[in-house]
């Protein structure tokens, strides 16, 4: 990452309107962005609509960052307000089926940006896919609030007090949030496990 | 402690957010207590599920989602002007003929009558940017100003041509711009087969100042993770980085050959590490070496 001073030059020249400043920043960032989309949403459309719309909010709203916190804190607070509304979409219109229907017949999405390596052992093949279907089903049962603050902590490895700046909310509430959300998975996944 | 509060701190124990006195409370507790023993490895082997849950970002993907929003709003300072140029039709010609009005009273009002004149200032500015240096008036009424002009150059070729690995290797150096260096280690990466540019590569792993330069130095250095060179920098970076993708990417590259001398380098980073998914990646290539986590 550039040091503090240095984003600091970037995002003031790309206020000024400086195109290169823009993105240099955004490719500073855009990858844990789209890494976060894509982890939440398990879809490559959802994921590249995260990423335009956070990278176009950012950009009409730049001016008006004042540096109150970091830029990291700011994206993500637009990264995951973005994510937040695509979960709470899904949650209304009761989760997209995993199994579409295209023209050369029915297709698991999930097998197309699930797991890689060959599956030698059909047994264990099978077991996983089964845990991964819990898994799943564990992350589609956490309120969208829940699934976010887990995603940051577990996927992305920030910390709490981190967690709670860019959710607008206390440390103590992600910890109670985090609470919940390992309590959930380990009522579904416990017997599996 | 008792047992159902050490149950219920188990999962931020995993997340490393308790305090060290909880830590090592819930550590004492966890050693003399099978129920709870029982609890902890069951919690353990759900976080270790999880891990394995993670989607990766398609290939190809980032680089679609970049090359949309560039052709979406990245030229900045285009809005106004670019939707009255492509959607006001009907007002442009009653409108563009009363600019044309005005931009000719207030450029008359301002330059006054031309002159040709030796001295007449001309300026084109194309291409040019420029910084002034020093202003005087002189004598005759003339305002002398001296500036220093940068001129544009495009130059074109092969990868192979020398003139173009320079100038990327001089790109790759140029501390101005993450963004110029980002795209430069991205082409300099498909030669990494050259001296020059593999060190180039290191050095930017190693020093650059932008994560996201580090990384392409990174995915460029993939293919020499043998070389002895390159794995002595690279353990240096998974040691002293700063960012944890960058750290994440090196194990990567380094777990990709199999090599026991990176066992303490591994224990070692496990020990300090604070972010859980990078020590998890530790872990895992730890355990796929079958050695211990720690050094004891």
């Amino acid at each position: 990452m550039a040091s503090q001073a240095d984003e600091a030059t970037l995002i003031r020249a790309a206020q000024r309107g400086d195109g290169e400043a823009f993105e240099a920043l955004v490719r500073a960032y855009d990858q844990n962005v789209l890494r976060i989309a894509m982890n939440l949403l398990r879809s490559p459309e959802d994921a590249r609509d995260i990423y335009q719309e956070a990278f176009l909010r950012v950009y009409k709203n730049l001016h008006a960052f004042r540096f109150d916190c970091s830029f990291h804190t700011w994206l993500y607070r637009i990264v995951t307000n973005i994510c937040l509304d695509h979960l709470r979409k899904r949650k209304v219109r009761r989760e997209e089926p995993t199994v579409v229907e295209t023209p050369d017949g029915l297709l698991d999405r999930m097998e197309q940006v699930a797991q890689t390596g060959p599956a030698a052992d059909p047994e264990r093949h099978a077991w996983n896919r089964q845990l991964q279907e819990r898994i799943s089903s564990a992350l589609e049962d956490l309120s969208p609030r829940e699934r976010m603050v887990f995603e940051l902590r577990h996927y992305q490895g920030l910390r709490l007090r981190h967690i709670g700046e860019i959710l607008g909310t206390s440390e103590e509430a992600a910890k109670n949030c985090l609470f919940r959300a390992t309590q959930k998975m380990r009522t579904i996944l416990g017997e599996f496990v | 402690m008792k047992c159902e509060e050490v149950v219920e701190a188990i999962p931020l124990y995993l997340y490393g957010e308790v305090s060290p006195a909880t830590e090592e409370a819930i550590e004492h507790h966890v050693a003399g207590c099978a129920a709870c023993a029982k609890e902890f490895k069951l919690r353990k082997a759900i976080h270790s599920a999880l891990d394995a849950h993670e989607v990766s970002v398609p290939a190809g993907l980032l680089q679609e989602c970049r090359g949309e929003l560039s052709r979406r709003e990245m030229t900045p300072r285009r809005g106004w002007l670019h939707d009255f140029l492509h959607d006001g039709f009907n007002l442009r010609i009653p409108l563009g003929a009363m600019a044309l009005i005005a931009l000719g009273y207030f450029a008359a009002r301002v330059t006054g009558p031309a002159t040709d004149g030796p001295n007449q200032a001309s300026l084109e500015n194309a291409a040019v940017s420029s910084a002034i240096r020093a202003i005087e008036t002189e004598g005759s009424g003339n305002i002398r100003i001296s500036l220093d002009e940068i001129h544009r150059r495009e130059v074109t070729g092969r990868l192979d041509d020398g003139n173009i690995q320079r100038l990327l290797l001089e790109a790759a150096r140029q501390e101005s711009n993450p963004g110029v260096r980002v795209e430069s280690m991205g082409v300099l990466k498909e030669c990494a087969q050259s001296s020059p540019v593999r060190a180039a590569l290191l050095n930017a792993a190693a020093h650059d100042p932008d994560a996201g330069v580090r990384l392409k130095a990174l995915e460029g250095l993939k293919a020499f993770a043998g070389d002895p060179a390159v794995r002595q920098t690279l353990a240096q970076v998974l040691l002293h980085d700063d960012n944890p993708h960058v750290r994440i990417e090196t194990i990567d590259v380094l777990t990709s050959q199999r090599d026991d001398a990176m066992v303490g380098i591994l224990q070692d980073v496990f020990q300090k590490e604070d972010n859980h998914y990078v020590r998890n990646k530790v872990r895992n290539a730890l355990e796929g070496m079958h050695a211990t986590l720690g050094t004891f």
